[in-house]
């Protein structure tokens, strides 16, 4: 078992708790939550490239998902696929030359990324109405609260990983 | 000071970012918040065949429920009960309707009308599970 396998065990671990325990918390509106399990995406994103976030993401979302008897069912769909896009997004916006977005730009994208495409799979999978569409603008709005305030969380935890006091 | 130690935490890309999705989010809203209007109502009945009527052409369909018989009037792109034997006549004080995914009933004479913008593909209106 080599270091970035031990990595991604942990960090998957990590993310998959957060998982669980955020589905246990009631939702205002459906569709709607923190996304607390996408910050260790953005973490691992951050102090170990991509290809471990990815890994750390993907066996999240399928680890959860049979955890919480969800697997193959319309919730797993739309988890992966908002997976897959926010993972996809953050390879696109990572690895721009000159790496201008910081842990903030990244989790809006992330968030954003994530909406659209739960959103986009519910309509073409579950709900083909075009009434779906109206949620959009909430649920984006969120997605950009959500996704600045994870943002500056992830922010604040690199400034205590990477100070010199915890070293 | 707690204000410019968040705002240090932004870059460049990400305030350009954050005021760009705003932005974007904020017209969204507008965008897929405006109706739009049906071309077709889907009218069910308990008592005959389900019934597609274009609401581009102007006609009074005789539309026979589990009371008797319910008039709709289709004209200038719109549709409304004008008689129906139902007790409070809820169904024709509705008025006109014209918005796509507009849905009027007539329910003690057991009759629906569903206004559609397109002609819809699918053959559910819902997974849930």
């Amino acid at each position: 078992m080599g270091y970035n396998d031990k990595l991604i065990a942990g960090f998957a671990a990590l993310a998959i708790t957060i998982h669980l325990l955020e589905s246990a918390l009631p939702s205002p509106i459906p569709g709607i939550k923190p996304g607390l399990a996408n910050l260790v995406t953005l973490y691992v994103l951050i102090r170990h490239g991509w290809s471990l976030a990815a890994n750390v993401t993907l066996i999240r979302v399928i680890a959860a998902s049979l955890l919480l008897g969800s697997f193959l069912s319309p919730t797993f769909a739309m988890s992966l696929a908002g997976a897959i896009a926010s993972l996809t997004v953050l390879g696109i916006a990572w690895h721009c030359p000159g790496k201008p977005f910081g842990p903030v730009g990244l989790s809006i994208l992330a968030a954003m990324a994530h909406i659209s495409a739960q959103v986009v799979t519910a309509y073409l999978l579950f709900i083909p109405h075009t009434s779906l569409f109206t949620l959009l603008p909430i649920l984006l709005t969120a997605a950009l609260i959500s996704g600045t305030l994870g943002g500056i969380l992830v922010s604040k935890i690199l400034e205590r990983v990477n100070s010199p006091i915890n070293t | 000071m707690i204000r410019s130690g968040i705002t240090s935490l932004f870059t460049t890309a990400d305030k350009i970012l954050f005021i760009f999705s705003f932005v974007a989010i904020i017209s969204s809203y507008s965008y897929f918040w405006q109706s739009t209007p049906a071309n077709y109502a889907i009218v069910k009945s308990s008592q005959q065949d389900p019934l597609l009527i274009n609401l581009d052409e102007a006609k009074v369909h005789q539309i026979k429920g589990s009371l008797g018989i319910s008039t709709l009037e289709v004209k200038d792109g719109k549709i409304r009960f004008t008689t129906s034997p139902c007790r409070n006549k809820i169904c024709i004080q509705s008025g006109w309707h014209n918005h796509g995914g507009d849905v009027t009933a007539c329910l003690p004479n057991l009759i629906s009308v569903q206004l559609s913008s397109k002609q819809s593909k699918a053959n559910y209106d819902a997974i849930i599970f």
